[in-house]
């Protein structure tokens, strides 16, 4: 959409000049002004190569087979220079430029493309670069039709080297309370922007609650609050909440949400994977532990290969490891034909997305067409996890699992896994020969095509024939005599985890060929692996023997990655504030976009690093600003400036999370599980018979909290997907917030929603004498306020008018005042002020 | 008027009587069974920007890109591949690959003789009513990012669905039923962003329905309590109303409190608009459904036909989803199975529409989010190719039995009349009577449009 990179462009242009090189104008042309140059650069970025890559290189660029009109639209010089028709472009001047004309269509003997007319938009990009002056980057190779230069890309905002800015002035020294107030305040001040007043306690402790555990707080907890004057008091809010175990559970659960978790694998069948949890029960607690993000980081990307102080950490860390491996399955088919390449991008994807900010699966073809990022970056990365063995997680044509990662370390145990991986590799060899016999077999049925005499081609059609059969048959015995061999349960406890052993007990690491076109049957020059060189392209030192993913897992968390850290609290303030700094919580290239406040993202990042990568540390920082705490209240005069509030005004209203609805309605119905859930109630691994037509679906009920339901990758949780939750196939950065009538038909008629209304209304009941008490409470547990005057004679009024009803009904007496009690519990349900946070 | 609504105007009644606290739901249904919406609605029908034929749109999307020259776009050259002469391949449109002979003959279908292929011999038998574009463009070769654009313009961002554009732009011709329903069997590329309002107010968003026994989950009010069910919506309302003006008649709040309202009227209206029961044999015959189904894209049809008659602006069909759909890198031969599920259905919805009079002021569109390539892709399948490809529209305001523009002559690119998605979208909004430049929606200090800065309505086809 135009207007989105136009609006890109002028917000860089602020805080990021480039150098570009403007063609010295055969004509005199006006200076034009810095920002244009830029946007001039930006536009051939986006539109202009592009559409020459597409339209005019094959005839027009140093390697096109045959150069036409001897024209060359690769080079800048190129481009001034012309061909023989003379100089293709003017620049400032689209009406006196060749090219111009050429594109239009108005010349019979000149038009260009000469197979169709460019579209209407195209014409009018070509126009608007050449009257911008034809402005292209600087290059090295001096070829337009290669990627962006490195180091200009390096200027760009999120690459460059995290900042030191000093602590931004404010008008107003009375207003802020830490660093962060004065970075927001110096920007509100120079908007002309005034903040609201801070939020009233109610609002503030339930607005912490929800955003530190995902729960609300008790009447008890807001009785505590409201009476503790001290200054320090919404700081022991805060340190509260973050010692809690729920908070581990609110806040894994948006990590889980960016590592597109999921309990299956996501091929045709969406094969279940039982160990999952393990990994899941991993995140929520290192969160709850404060495991500084560093190391949360590292042992996730190669926590296999860290060892440990004890078998305890070491189990740990194989299990962190779950992150690659539920990277997504594709597909039915089993090795050697399964499509590892889309599940290493799937793996690549979300490795680029979640800690580095950047779409880098977009090279897996070729180069990224709007950040720096090339197709041998793309590789370098390949070539750590095609050296990293991915757990089988079943698929329709081999239906168990295989691979899992022991998670014993006796002898015992070790030697029990490598008897079994000794005998999955006899069957599998023995499977082998009989598919190249197979094979063998069909090229001599092939060959019987070329003998001339018929009866002996047809003796010869016969025995093949039936020696198929026969080999066929052969095939599907031993793939049941293995499928039935992997599908017994292990004599030991294993995680769905990566290791780099091959069946043989070998490590397979090595370098990755370049894929061309993305196509894994072409295979291109060997790269080696690196980070991306935008980033530094640090290399494995020589003699590595691994897979070097422990190298790749210290160059993602080097405090010098300008990325990692600033991606990482550009995501808390997303959860803490609503919105990010940047707006593109896991898109910090060109294509996202720029922070509201830099400055303020810069110094988050360093104190980050500098408190160790500790989240706590964060929240602390984030919640104890003023900023944080002000009312949510809407201003006409603001909004005027700042409709969508970017500068902070105002806190943002929000919906909660589905997780966080469904959890309010267990907890303030006295029905909420609060332990931690182990593995789901899976169908026995032994019968797995899952394919495409009948796919692995289930539901499963639990009073747990919401973190613990069953998450599918192809079918989602039916109450999950209706309120909006995450997205189970792609990182989910952002949740959408959508308003139906079928959420609305969910809070009428749901089992679910009835079932608690039954429980909050008993629970009311048994513990209150009296219909005052029970409307106070049943206020103050929902909404964490007591009913003013109004609401009070409003609820006591209907459920009186409800009991009236019931009585013509003839409900039985001592089922009146329960009735009654849902009743009024539905409706409160219903109720705006229990999903809305203030 | 027909008797069913009268027995819900007796249903509302009655429900009146016994319900005192309810004044503001009730009385809005009443008056909506007047046929006097409430003034401050944002679904109220509008007029449009100028007199249309068509007054909704049926929008038939096949997921995964359908190969434009197996189906709709006869190539002869194509037919004499022989697998050395070279053209646009590759899983991306990117390479040049040997070309791939079609698998399918091609026969002329109607009066006007269009050549289709054996694919679609049932609406082969349509196109008299169809106008067939052939030289269809789009800017963006991956699925998640084409099928985003062609529901809403945009290739990257979330934006709102043309159905939601429809929605903001003529309201709604029924209170009962949302006015943009989308049935899909699976999340298509993209998710739920394709039926999205975005910036648009919520009232907007597309309700997904999923093919089933029971398409809208909980339109059946709990035996328990089915007549207690008004008076704790009418409390709801009573609070939801104060908690509105206590937050500054937040947009989002408001809307919530429309969903209640809604979602009442749905139980009433939606059964019974998703039960074919009743409907003939003749009639499911038609469709190629057998009694009791309710999951093919057959029901899928019947019932928009349904919904159609029922005043829903706008109704879409998804055929497959983000898997299993008509991306057949590998093999051509796949589209087989997927074209049988949907060729009957298809042509039985247009000649069920016709003869009912439905399809004058009804639009049907099909298409899907681009075309395949020329060349291979796999041994025997073809790639994405966004450059051409072909998708046809029927019923009111276009020409039918005429094909527009179209592809080179092995179906690579554009060869005349080049149709991008933003100039489909201009069109089909001016089939609706709005002009695409005037329908805007200002948000984040600019106007909007569903065609950003681009788009020509298509003014050869317009009947």
């Amino acid at each position: 959409m135009a207007f989105d990179w136009v609006r890109n462009w002028l917000a860089i242009s602020v805080f990021a000049v480039f150098a570009t090189n403007v063609w010295p104008a055969d004509k005199p042309v006006l200076a034009a002004p810095v920002a244009s140059e830029t946007a001039g650069v930006e536009l051939f970025e986006k539109r202009i190569r592009p559409l020459f890559i597409q339209h005019c290189y094959s005839c027009h660029s140093s390697e096109a087979k045959k150069l036409r009109g001897h024209l060359l639209l690769d080079t800048g010089a190129g481009l001034r220079k012309g061909g023989d028709s003379g100089p293709a472009i003017v620049p400032g001047n689209p009406d006196e430029s060749l090219l111009i004309e050429a594109v239009r269509y108005t010349r019979k003997d000149l038009q260009m493309p000469p197979k169709a007319k460019l579209s209407a938009m195209e014409i009018a990009d070509l126009e608007t670069w050449v009257r911008m002056g034809a402005p292209v980057p600087r290059t090295d190779a001096g070829s337009l039709a290669k990627a962006m230069d490195r180091t200009r890309a390096r200027e760009f905002w999120s690459f460059r080297p995290i900042q030191k800015y000093p602590i931004p002035s404010v008008k107003d020294v009375t207003w802020p309370v830490n660093e962060i107030d004065r970075f927001v305040l110096h920007r509100l001040e120079e908007k002309g922007l005034t903040p609201v007043e801070p939020a009233d306690k109610r609002s503030l402790i339930r607005r912490a609650t929800y955003d530190l555990i995902g729960l609300p707080p008790t009447p008890e907890e807001i009785d505590t609050f409201l009476a503790d004057d001290s200054p320090d008091a919404f700081a022991r809010i805060v340190d509260r909440l973050l010692a809690s175990p729920h908070y581990g559970e609110r806040w894994g659960r948006h990590w889980l949400d960016v590592v597109r978790y999921a309990d299956t694998a996501g091929d045709n069948s969406d094969y279940p994977i039982p160990q999952m949890y393990k990994y899941r029960n991993w995140v929520l607690q290192s969160i709850a532990q404060d495991k500084p993000y560093d190391q949360f980081v590292r042992e996730q990307v190669a926590g296999d290969l860290m060892g440990g102080a004890d078998d305890r950490e070491r189990r740990e860390r194989i299990i962190a490891t779950g992150y690659l491996a539920n990277a997504r399955r594709f597909g039915s088919l089993p090795d050697p034909r399964y499509p590892w390449h889309l599940t290493i991008e799937d793996t690549i994807d979300n490795l680029g997305r979640t800690f580095l900010g950047l779409t880098i699966n977009c090279c897996r073809c070729h180069d990224h067409k709007f950040d720096p990022l090339t197709n041998e970056d793309y590789y370098a990365l390949y070539g750590f996890f095609q050296s990293t063995r991915y757990p089988w997680a079943g698929i329709e044509l081999y239906k168990a699992q295989q691979d899992l990662v022991p998670l014993e370390f006796t002898d015992r145990a070790m030697a029990s896994a490598r008897e079994h991986r000794q005998k999955l590799a006899a069957l599998a060899a023995k499977l082998a020969q009989l598919d190249a016999d197979k094979e063998a077999a069909d090229k001599a049925l092939l060959a019987t095509e070329k003998l001339v005499d018929e009866a002996q081609r047809a003796t010869r059609v016969a025995e093949t024939v039936k020696r198929l059969e026969q080999i066929g048959k052969a095939i599907s015995a031993a793939e049941k005599e293995r499928d039935n061999f992997a599908k017994k349960p292990l004599p030991y406890e294993a995680a769905y985890a990566v290791s780099e052993e091959g069946m043989d007990g070998k490590k397979r690491v090595g370098n990755a060929c370049i894929q061309i076109k993305g196509d894994p049957q072409r295979l291109g020059k060997e790269v080696p692996r690196r980070f991306p060189e935008v980033l530094g392209g640090m290399r494995l030192p020589d003699g590595t023997k691994d897979s070097g993913r422990l190298e790749l897992a210290r160059w993602l968390t080097d405090p010098a990655n300008p990325l990692t850290a600033r991606v990482m609290v550009n995501r808390i303030w997303h959860y803490h504030f609503g919105k990010g700094l940047v707006l593109t919580p896991s898109n910090f290239g060109k294509q996202g976009k720029p922070p509201t406040h830099p400055e303020l993202l810069d110094y988050l990042a360093r104190r980050f690093i500098d408190s160790a990568w500790s989240l706590k540390a964060m929240h602390r920082l984030m919640m104890l600003s003023r900023t944080y705490q002000l009312s949510s209240r809407d201003d006409a005069a603001n909004a005027r400036l700042d409709a969508t509030n970017d500068y902070l005004w105002q806190f943002r209203r929000h919906r909660l999370e589905a997780e966080c609805l469904r959890d309010t309605l267990l907890a303030a119905s006295g029905t909420l599980d609060r332990s931690m859930a182990g593995p789901h109630p899976f169908p026995d691994p032994q019968k797995w018979d899952f394919t495409e037509h009948n796919v692995f679906k289930a539901v499963y009920e639990t009073n747990r909290r919401s973190v613990y339901l069953m998450t599918q990758r192809v079918y989602r949780h039916p109450f999950l997907g209706l309120f909006d939750g995450a997205a189970t196939n792609t990182s989910t950065d952002r949740r959408i917030v959508s308003t139906t009538p079928l959420q609305a038909l969910y809070l009428m008629n749901d089992p679910f929603i009835h079932a608690q209304a039954r429980a909050f209304a008993t629970r009311l009941l048994d513990h209150r004498p009296n219909d005052a008490a029970r409307i106070r409470w049943a206020y103050l547990l929902l909404f964490g306020r007591p009913p003013n005057g109004d609401e009070e004679s409003a609820a006591q009024g209907y459920l009186a008018q409800v009991r009236q009803k019931i009585q013509a009904d003839s409900v039985p007496a001592e089922h009146q005042a329960l009735s009654a009690w849902q009743s009024l519990a539905r409706a409160l349900f219903m109720c705006s002020e229990l999903v809305y946070v203030n | 008027m027909p008797s069913r609504s009268l027995n819900r105007r007796a249903v509302l009644r009655s429900l009146a009587g016994t319900s005192l606290l309810l004044p503001g739901i009730l009385s809005q249904l009443l008056a909506a069974e007047d046929g006097t919406p409430r003034s401050e609605d944002p679904l109220k029908p509008k007029g449009p920007h100028f007199p249309a034929k068509a007054k909704r749109v049926i929008f038939l999307f096949s997921s995964g890109g359908v190969s434009h020259m197996d189906t709709f776009d006869y190539k002869p050259k194509l037919f004499q591949a022989d697998g050395k002469s070279l053209g646009i391949g590759g899983g991306l449109s990117l390479d040049r690959r040997p070309l791939l002979r079609p698998r399918w003959e091609f026969h002329p279908g109607g009066s006007c003789g269009t050549l289709v292929s054996d694919l679609f011999p049932y609406i082969r038998q349509c196109m008299d009513d169809i106008c067939l574009i052939h030289s269809m463009t789009t800017d963006n070769n991956e699925h998640f990012e084409a099928t985003l654009a062609v529901h809403t313009g945009s290739f990257f961002f979330t934006r709102p669905s043309l159905g939601a554009w429809l929605s903001y732009g003529l309201g709604t011709l029924n209170q009962n039923l949302p006015s943009f329903i989308v049935i899909a069997p699976y999340l298509p590329f993209a998710g739920a962003q394709v039926w999205a309002n975005d910036f648009l107010p919520t009232e907007y968003q597309g309700t997904h329905v999923t093919p089933g026994k029971h398409p809208i989950p909980n339109v059946t009010r709990q035996a328990s309590a089915p007549d207690l069910q008004e008076r704790e919506l009418g409390l709801a309302n009573l609070f939801n109303r104060s908690h509105l003006k206590r937050n500054g008649h937040d947009q989002e709040l408001a809307a919530r409190i429309k969903t209640f309202e809604t979602a009442f009227r749905m139980q009433f209206e939606a059964p019974e608009a998703f039960d074919i029961s009743r409907e003939k044999d003749e009639t499911l015959l038609l469709y190629g459904i057998q009694r009791g189904d309710t999951a093919s894209f057959g029901w899928q049809c019947l019932i928009a036909r349904r919904l159609a008659e029922r005043g829903v602006r706008f109704i879409e069909l998804i055929d497959s989803g983000a898997n299993n759909n008509w991306d057949s890198h590998a093999d051509m031969a796949e589209h087989a199975k997927l074209a049988k599920r949907i060729d009957q259905p298809i042509a039985g919805l247009l000649k069920d529409l016709k003869r009912r009079g439905l399809l004058d002021d009804t639009l049907v569109v099909w298409t899907s989010e681009f075309g395949r390539t020329p060349g291979i892709d796999g041994p025997k399948g073809r790639g994405h190719h966004p450059h051409v490809y072909s998708s046809w529209l029927a019923g009111g305001g276009v020409k039918g039995g005429i094909v527009y523009g179209e592809s080179d002559e092995i179906g690579a690119r554009v060869g005349r009349n080049r149709v991008h998605l933003h100039d489909f979208h201009a069109t089909i909004l001016h089939l609706l009577g709005l002009d695409h430049e005037r329908l805007t929606y200002h948000h984040a200090g600019r106007d909007f449009r569903l065609t950003d800065v681009y788009g020509e309505v298509v003014r050869g086809i317009l009947a």
